[in-house]
Order: C-alpha cells, then sequence, then structure tokens
C-alpha cells in the first residue's frame, strides 16, 4: 500500500500566512507538554539541512541516453557531524546533489555514503570536506525510540524564508509497507494529519519528543495520511553505515499464502489452535532453501512468535503485525532465525542464517545502474531489467512484450546458461539490418554458437564471426530462430553510428 | 525507432452493420405518417431497375451470447444489411450481417413486404452467407446478379445497399485503389484478398454488391475507423471459392499451408543461403506443428515457388497479372488438395509435396458465432475453455494465460490440450469464500490429473464418488483450490440456486 503522492512543490506565496498553522506558547510556564518551546524549536530546527537534487534517468529504448533532468528538493537530517540522513528516493540517479542551510545562505556540494533502496533510507556528506563552515551553526539530533498507536508526531517542513512550518500527526496505525523499491516491506507509522506544501517538500523529518523519529516516506492528501519510516528501521541502517561497507537488510527467501481459507487448512491438517503461512516458493540459494525449507511447508513460529493465519504476529510494542518485521526489521544478515514448520502435520523445526537476496535473472531495481547494452550493425541488445519493463508505462503489466513479461513471470524456465537475460530491444534501420527493421524483443540464446550469459559474452561472442564474414544469431524463439548480420557492413554500420552521436557502442 | 508495423490491425476494420442502422429501419415498420404518392412503374431504364431490384435490404435480430455468465440467454440485439440475387432463391451477403440470427427478413427495393429467410450456408472464415426466403414467388422475375471478376486499379466501380442515413436503396461511386491480402475482421483471425475503393461505405452497406459493367465484382464488407472514404470488398475470387466449396452441401473452411515466412531481404541473409540478388524464394520460418506441412518442410528451407508459380523474396507471387501474397494460391485450393512446393534445403533445389488439410486447432483465434458458449460450474467455480470469444470477454490479464493463448499452435499445446480451461469466476459461497487471486488462471490440474480439455475437467469435478477433497491446482499457483468432497455437491446447488444458473453446464457448442 504505497502511497504515490508525494509533496507536490508549490510556489511559497501561496502559503504566506501558513506560520500560524501551530500555536506556539509564547510564555515558558505554560504547561502544555504537546506544545513546543521556542527554545525546543529553535534547537530542532538546527538539525535540517535543505537538500537540492538533480535527477537524471536512463533511457529504456536508447540506452546510451539519459532522459531530461528533474530537480527534486527535501529537508534532510543532521544525524552526526557531517552526516545527513534523507529516503533513497532522493539520492536515486543523481547527476549532482548539494546540502542547502535553513536561510539559504550556504550550499555544500554532497555525496552519497549508503543508499539502501529496500529501506529507501540514504545517507550523505559533504564531497570534499565542510569547506564552507557549512555545519558549524548546525546541531546533529538524536535518533529516537520506537512510538506507540495514538502517539502525538511533528512533520518539519521549512519555508523560502527559513520559517519552520510544523503539522502535527497522530499515529492511527503501524504496518509493514513498501514506499520505494517494489515489494520490499518495512515497518511504518501511518499518521493523520493534515499537511500543506511548501519548498523542500520531498521527504521530511519527524520529530517526536525533541528527537527524530523517522522520515516522512509518502502523503497521501486525500484521505490525510502520513506515512513515517519507522526508528528501528533507520538505526538498523545507520548501525550498517558505521563500517565502510554497506550490507544492507536480510532476506530469507520464501513466498507465502495464507491459510485462512477452511477447506484448505483442513487439507494441510492444521488444528484450529495455530495458525501458519503457507510456503509457495523457495528463491534458489535463499536461506530458506538452505535451512531445509520446502514449498509446502506451513510456517506457525518464528523466534518463538506465533504466526497467525494471515501471517501477524502479536509484536510486544506494536500489537499485531507482519511477520516480515520479523526477519527484515529485527535482524541482520548473519543472524539466525528459528521457525517451527509443519510438515505433512507433523511439526518440524529448523534454523535459518539471513543472506542478502541473492542475484536475480531480473533484478527488481536497478537504480543508479546505468543500462548495459551492445549496438552491433543497428541491432540494439540489452540485458533484461524490471526498469526495462515498468518503462512501458504504469499498466506495463499488460503493456510489456508478452515473451519478456513471461521471463519476470518464470525465471526458471530461462536460467539455465544465464547471468542475466539478453535480448533485441530494437533495431535501427542500416544497410546491415536491411529486412530486420520490426525485430525486437526477441530473446537471445547464442551468437556466433556461443551461449549468452550475459552483455560480456554477447560483445565476446560478437568478436569471433564465422569464416564465412557473416555473425550467426540464434533466438530463443522464432520465427525465425537464426538470422545473419554481416561482419563487414555492419562494422561499417558501427563506425558511423559513432559519428553519427551515439557516443559508446556498448557499456559492460 | 520502435515504429508501428504498417499492416492494418484487426482492431481499426470495422463491420459494418451495426446497432444505429436498426433505428432508422424501425421507423419504416410503421404505417407510413406521410406517404409519398407512389410512382407509377417507370418504362424507361429498365436494366438499372432490375439491377436495384435484385438488391435487397435484410433486417436481423440476434441473441448474442454472454461469455462472461455463459448461462444467461444472452443480449437481444439486432441490425441491417444489404444482399443480392445471384441464383435461384440464393441470396449472397456478408456473414456478420446474419451472424447470431434468430429472425431474418428480407425485403425488395420498393416494396414495404418483408420476407422470412434463413442461413443455407454461413462462411464465418470469408464473412459470406447464402440466404434464402421461404416463398421465392415475389422474387422469381428478378434478374440475378453475375459474379464477374478482380477490377483493375483505379478503374471505378459502384456501391449499392441500403447503408445508414436512410431507407431506400443507396449508390455510392468510387475508385479501387488497392488491392492487398489483408484481415477480415469478421473472424479476426483470417486473412484473405481485399480489394480497397475510395467509395464511402457504410453501416448498412455489408453484403451489398460492388459493380462494374453490370457485373458483381466483389461485396462490400468493412471500412476503417481511422480513414474516411476507405471500405473494402471481398473480392470475387474468395466468392467464387466460397460458391464453389458448398456445392458439396457443406462449407468446409479454407485450409492454411500451416508455414510462417520470413522475407529475404537481407545481404547477409542472402549469401547465407546461397542466393543471388535476383534469386527468387522467401524463408521459411516456421512450421506448424501437425499442419499440412509438418515433416515435408523444414525451418531454414527456402520455399521458391508454389504449383509453379514463383515465389519472390518477400513471399509474393503473381496472379491475374497482380502481385499477391503468395498465400493466394492457397487460399483457391480445398481441402484434400495437393501442393508442389519448390524447395532450396542445404543448397540443393528439389520438390516436395503437401495435402492441404483441415486444422481445427486453428479454431482458439477465430471468433466463433451461433454456438452455444461451453462451460461447467463446480462449487461457485465458472470454468470456460480459453477461445477468442473469451478472451475478449474477460480480457486475461495473467501472463500464463496470455502465452498459453498465444502460442497454443506454434508450440504444440494444443496436442495435449484440447481445451485451455480457465477459471473466470467465483461466485461467492461458504464453500469458496476464503479462494482469491485464482480467477483468471488456467487450471492446470485436478486431483493431480492434468487438465486436457473441459468436458475432461467437467469429469473430474463431477465423479461418481467423491474424493476426500478436489484439488484444484491452477498454473503458476502454488496454492491449489481446496474443496471438501462432501460439501461440492450441496455447494453447487446453492450456488446454481442463488446465482440463478438456468443449466449448471453446457460441454458441447
Amino acid at each position: 500500500m504505497k502511497f504515490l503522492t508525494t509533496l507536490a512543490i508549490i510556489s511559497p506565496l501561496a502559503f504566506s500566512s501558513c506560520c500560524e498553522q501551530k500555536k506556539i506558547a509564547t510564555t515558558g510556564d505554560t504547561q502544555n507538554d504537546e506544545s513546543i518551546s521556542y527554545q525546543e524549536k529553535e534547537t530542532t530546527a538546527q538539525s535540517f539541512v535543505r537538500i537540492n537534487a538533480t535527477i537524471q534517468k536512463w533511457s529504456a529504448s536508447q540506452p546510451w541516453d539519459k532522459s531530461a533532468p528533474a530537480k527534486r528538493r527535501a529537508l534532510g537530517v543532521l544525524i552526526s557531524d557531517t552526516r545527513v540522513l534523507t529516503t533513497a528516493e532522493m539520492a536515486t540517479n543523481i547527476t549532482y546533489i548539494e546540502l542547502e542551510n535553513a536561510d539559504s545562505t550556504r550550499r555544500l556540494p554532497a555525496k552519497v555514503v549508503a543508499i539502501d533502496y529496500e529501506a529507501n533510507l540514504a545517507l550523505l556528506e559533504p564531497d570534499n570536506g565542510d569547506t564552507e563552515d557549512f555545519f558549524k551553526e548546525l546541531k546533529p539530533i538524536e535518533l529516537g525510540t520506537s512510538a506507540k498507536i495514538g502517539d502525538k508526531i511533528d512533520v518539519w517542513q521549512l519555508e523560502d524564508n527559513g520559517m519552520p512550518l510544523i503539522t502535527e500527526g497522530t499515529i492511527q496505525s503501524v504496518d509493514i509497507v513498501s514506499s520505494f523499491a517494489d515489494g520490499h516491506y518495512f515497518l511504518t507509522y501511518e499518521a493523520k494529519g493534515s499537511m500543506q506544501s511548501a519548498t523542500s517538500s520531498f521527504t521530511l523529518p519527524v520529530i517526536r519528543n525533541g528527537k527524530l523519529l523517522g522520515l516522512l516516506s509518502s502523503y497521501n492528501s486525500k484521505d490525510q495520511i502520513i506515512d513515517v519510516m519507522a526508528p528501528e528501521i533507520i538505526a538498523a541502517f545507520l548501525a550498517d553505515t558505521a563500517d565502510d561497507k554497506y550490507v544492507g537488510f536480510p532476506s530469507i527467501g520464501i513466498g507465502i499464502s495464507s491459510t485462512v481459507d477452511p477447506n484448505f487448512r483442513t487439507w494441510l491438517k492444521l488444528s484450529d489452535d495455530v495458525g501458519g503461512l503457507y510456503v509457495t516458493r523457495i528463491r534458489k540459494d535463499s536461506a530458506a532453501e538452505k535451512a531445509g525449507i520446502e514449498k509446502g511447508d506451513v510456517v506457525i513460529e518464528i523466534n518463538g512468535r506465533d504466526i497467525g493465519r494471515r501471517g501477524y504476529y502479536s509484536d510486544d510494542n506494536y500489537g499485531r503485525l507482519y511477520w516480515s518485521h520479523l526477519i527484515r526489521g529485527s535482524q541482520k544478515v548473519g543472524d539466525k532465525v528459528n521457525l517451527t514448520l509443519l510438515r505433512e502435520g507433523e511439526e518440524k523445526k529448523v534454523i535459518a542464517t539471513l543472506e542478502r537476496p541473492g542475484k536475480r535473472l531480473i533484478a527488481s531495481y536497478t537504480y543508479d545502474q546505468a543500462p548495459r547494452y551492445l549496438v552491433k550493425g543497428g541491432f540494439i541488445f540489452q540485458e533484461l531489467t524490471g526498469t526495462y519493463l515498468q518503462a512501458f508505462g504504469t499498466d506495463w503489466k499488460t503493456k510489456a512484450p508478452l515473451n519478456l513479461l513471461d521471463v519476470l513471470a518464470s525465471p526458471e524456465d530461462y536460467e539455465e546458461g544465464r547471468n542475466k537475460l539478453v535480448f533485441l530491444s530494437a533495431t535501427i534501420p542500416t544497410p546491415a539490418t536491411t529486412g530486420y527493421e520490426s525485430m525486437r524483443n526477441n530473446i537471445i540464446n547464442k551468437v556466433n554458437g556461443e551461449t549468452i550469459a550475459d552483455i560480456s559474452s554477447l560483445i565476446k561472442a560478437f568478436q569471433k564471426p564465422g569464416s564465412d564474414g557473416l555473425h550467426t544469431i540464434e533466438f530463443s524463439h522464432g520465427p525465425p530462430k537464426t538470422i545473419y548480420l554481416d561482419v563487414a557492413a555492419s562494422d561499417t554500420v558501427d563506425a558511423q553510428l559513432l559519428k553519427r552521436g551515439i557516443p559508446a557502442l556498448s557499456r559492460e | 525507432m520502435l515504429k508501428p508495423s504498417i499492416r492494418l490491425t484487426v482492431a481499426s476494420l470495422v463491420v459494418l452493420t451495426s446497432l444505429p442502422a436498426l433505428l432508422p429501419c424501425m421507423a419504416q415498420l410503421n404505417p407510413p405518417a406521410n406517404p409519398l404518392a407512389p410512382l407509377p412503374p417507370a418504362p424507361a431504364a429498365p436494366q438499372v431497375q432490375s439491377i436495384y431490384g435484385s438488391i435487397v435490404r435484410i433486417e436481423a435480430a440476434t441473441q448474442v451470447p454472454d461469455y462472461r455468465e455463459p448461462w444467461k440467454a444472452g443480449r437481444f440485439s439486432g441490425g441491417i444489411g444489404t444482399g443480392f440475387l445471384i441464383g435461384p432463391n440464393r441470396f449472397l451477403t456478408n456473414a456478420h450481417v446474419v451472424s447470431n440470427a434468430r429472425r431474418l427478413l428480407i425485403t425488395m427495393h420498393g416494396s414495404p413486404r418483408k420476407h422470412p429467410a434463413k442461413i443455407v450456408y454461413i462462411a464465418h472464415d470469408c464473412d459470406l452467407a447464402l440466404l434464402e426466403v421461404e416463398d421465392f414467388t415475389p422474387f422469381q422475375t428478378l434478374q440475378h446478379l453475375q459474379i464477374g471478376n478482380v477490377p483493375k486499379l483505379e478503374s471505378q466501380v459502384r456501391v449499392i445497399g441500403y447503408p445508414v442515413g436512410g431507407n431506400r436503396i443507396s449508390v455510392t461511386r468510387g475508385v479501387v485503389s488497392r488491392i492487398d491480402f489483408s484481415s477480415y475482421s469478421h473472424s479476426r483471425s483470417d486473412q484473405h484478398l481485399v480489394v480497397q475503393i475510395d467509395a464511402a461505405i457504410n453501416p448498412g452497406n455489408s453484403g451489398g454488391p460492388v459493380l462494374q459493367d453490370g457485373k458483381v465484382v466483389g461485396v462490400a464488407f468493412q471500412g476503417l475507423r481511422s480513414a474516411d472514404n476507405t471500405g473494402y470488398m471481398i473480392p470475387t475470387p474468395v466468392v467464387r471459392r466460397f460458391l464453389k466449396d458448398i456445392q458439396d452441401g457443406t462449407y468446409d473452411k479454407y485450409v492454411d499451408i500451416g508455414i510462417t515466412t520470413f522475407p529475404m531481404f537481407n545481404p547477409a541473409m542472402r549469401r547465407k543461403f546461397g542466393l543471388s540478388q535476383t534469386a527468387s524464394g522467401v524463408l521459411v520460418a516456421s512450421v506448424t506443428p501437425d499442419g499440412p506441412c509438418d515433416g515435408v518442410l523444414k525451418n531454414n528451407d527456402i520455399l521458391t515457388a508454389i504449383n509453379g508459380n514463383t515465389v519472390d523474396a518477400a513471399g509474393n507471387t503473381l496472379i491475374d497479372g497482380e502481385k499477391v501474397n503468395m498465400n493466394e494460391i492457397v487460399e483457391r485450393k480445398f481441402s484434400g488438395d495437393m501442393l508442389k512446393l519448390s524447395i532450396i534445403r542445404d543448397g540443393k533445389a528439389m520438390v516436395v509435396n503437401c495435402t492441404l488439410k483441415p486444422f481445427p486447432p486453428s479454431q482458439m483465434y477465430s471468433v466463433q458465432y451461433g454456438v452455444k458458449p461451453r462451460y461447467t460450474t463446480f462449487a461457485g467455480l465458472v470454468l470456460q475453455p480459453l477461445d477468442r470469444n473469451l478472451y475478449a470477454a474477460h480480457s486475461f490479464t495473467n501472463t500464463r494465460v496470455r502465452r498459453l493463448f498465444a502460442h497454443y499452435i506454434d508450440e504444440g499445446i494444443f496436442k495435449e490440450r484440447q481445451d485451455i480451461v480457465i477459471l473466470t469466476r467465483v461466485l461467492a459461497d461458504p464453500v469458496n469464500t476464503h479462494v482469491s487471486g485464482h480467477v483468471g488462471t488456467a487450471i492446470e490440474s485436478i486431483n493431480g490429473k492434468k487438465v486436457t480439455s473441459l468436458k475432461q475437467a467437467h469429469d473430474l469435478l463431477h465423479p461418481k464418488e467423491a474424493p476426500e477433497f478436489f484439488i484444484i491446482k491452477c498454473e503458476g499457483l502454488e496454492r491449489p483450490i481446496i474443496v471438501p468432497g462432501n460439501k461440492a455437491t450441496e455447494a453447487s446447488k446453492r450456488t446454481e440456486t442463488n446465482y440463478g444458473i438456468s443449466a449448471p453446464s453446457q460441454l458441447s457448442k
């Protein structure tokens, strides 16, 4: 349940009176503990840094090109002397990112220290040290502890003039939400509050009791629901960034289905006093596979917590919470997790050592990675990625080419001999591709007799043409299954394409 | 760079009977409010008069089956088209004018009488039908229109019919602007010779004659939504083939050669196959499993001639002075006819023979008319076999289902699975209320047995003795649907009553 609406950047003039949004106690003797004193407000504001990012994605159809740049502004949080926390969304596919102080008098180029696309978190620091004395008036903020349902939170924004704009919200629910990379779910607070747009609104700090509670990841203006990434997730992220090597959140590698259906339960021989999740899929080389979990097993307990029929367990702090938090939200890579399974009605205990998710034929995301491609004689070959498929628009699941969608749905049918799936993404009409102009979306099996595992092996295979002066290209499906390309003609075309402005014929 | 193929998509073609055409014609059923004085019989221009007389208005009342809720009666509707007399009590028209018809009425030009008619032969694959009236007496004196030849490019033709915009006969003129092998939108899966003319052809014109020098040179049948003044007609070779096919008393359909070809334009490709710049021949890129050429042709054969007609690099051949798709030769043949195929295999020229035969699995892709939708129900689950009608009614998004549909023939899936059985609906009932995410998927197995046809699936779900559980596995989903054997019958009865399912199954068409 990801809300796509992040606050739009609207002219600040439209909100010139919005600093009245929150009544601020004018004297220190007010005993209302829900209001914030000037002093406290000043201190908190000293931890916020504006972030300006220029974002540029790669073109899916012409992988040597980047699309038009876009700008984003956000409010980051100074978390240590010179390190600023923001969302991954803010720091992904960036060509330039800089820090800016509240009153916009100083700016400092920054770089990404660590980024986690799954948890949607990023850590920035100055690119060349604190050359501007940028941080001298700033103070890091402390990370707070878990909140509860009903707790009040403050979402902070800064107006153009540097004045803070604070929106109060109340936490209404706690859930496991995917906020950036599709299919990766993390602990998120959902608070009710009516926000208004100001500058620097893409990602915002959320404060509770003078400490950082989390970052706003999205705001649904219709329902007025603010999604806030929880402090546990931020703490785990920051702990991981302590050394130079960022690892990321762990995974167990199972697909599951609920066991609510009473008929299904009877068939599984589940008694009424257990819940349980039915295992539908085991990812290859995953922690689950190594632990001996099998398709058809029913997971009834993780680390001593009973798992309900819909996959919820009782969390000490949050109440009913989805099981994935027991893996991704509370454990590190390398940690051992105890699972109790029911197999054919028999109880079975296994220990899984958590890992990072393994490499997949089609990576679920390829942020910050330029697409790998080869242009040969006018043929454009690429490695298939989720990003490529998503470029077919919001309804890409039906609009993208069927044979490529099939690879995504059934990768096991294509994995043999492949690291990545190489396909012909388009054909530029050239003297070498005469008659092939309409060919595209063909999956490559072999070139010049060599099995194609990825773009690198494709480049190598094209270096060994047949003695007849022809390249032989074999597709997984026809028709036709095999086509030929003239070596001399395609080399000539390649040289011309470089002259015509394609900057490089390949990227590995 | 990603330019769309230029070939017309089927979707952009429109058949020319339509509901709006019904409205003006209904007014005609009422007594004329403002009757014009009937014209005295005109002695002059008897030629023209007699041609108009042979061109009739066809009024169809239809019942279109509901593939979403197949137990329902369907939608009652209707339309207007045109037909013409080609022999004693033989009226030619389009198949789409009379498809799914429950009642047909024929009206003569200038007469208020409506004559009940019925379909004698119908050919959905080439959109033609032959009708007869119950009583031919009033039509006895009318001229039988003669079938002519394919008109030349740029020559002028007349289109006569009863299109929207009025009740009386309408005549438009146009020029033959293209002769091509193209899609027939009625079945959505057939391609035959088509003649494009620039005369306005509108809804209601369907089935009407296109005339040149007093002879029929085509049957008006479809238009193009995206272009003005572009009409299409079925040329006479297709009409003649239809009339010849029905001579034995049944329509046997077109037969296909069952190969996919790829043009030999690329110089490297030509070099690989040892073809000179000017040599003829097209690449055989795939051979349909179990088709007429299975075991006769192989991938990478170069097809150079069919029955002595040279096939060029694009797969075209010269017939009657016009370059047309080589399939046009096959088009004029019938089931059981032999084709002599000249090929080059591994550099060697040779001649092989294939015998044309019907290919029932291709029905998967043709819109079916005049048949009852097949289905079965079980404990609130609705199972239907995949075909073009079902696909159009449900617009499936499941990748597996789309893939099974797309590759049903070329990957030989039909050999093992007569039907792809789809779970199209779950009618909520206590026994299935927790089943979710399974709708729109293909049923893989029932109690461990692979599902190969609707009938077999029905039998597996209705055994003499119920098993402890019915275990229904859907393709791509690990979690099966479980229905306890002792609750199934009761649940089936309950859903039938609650959802008004008049018949729990329909296993034959």
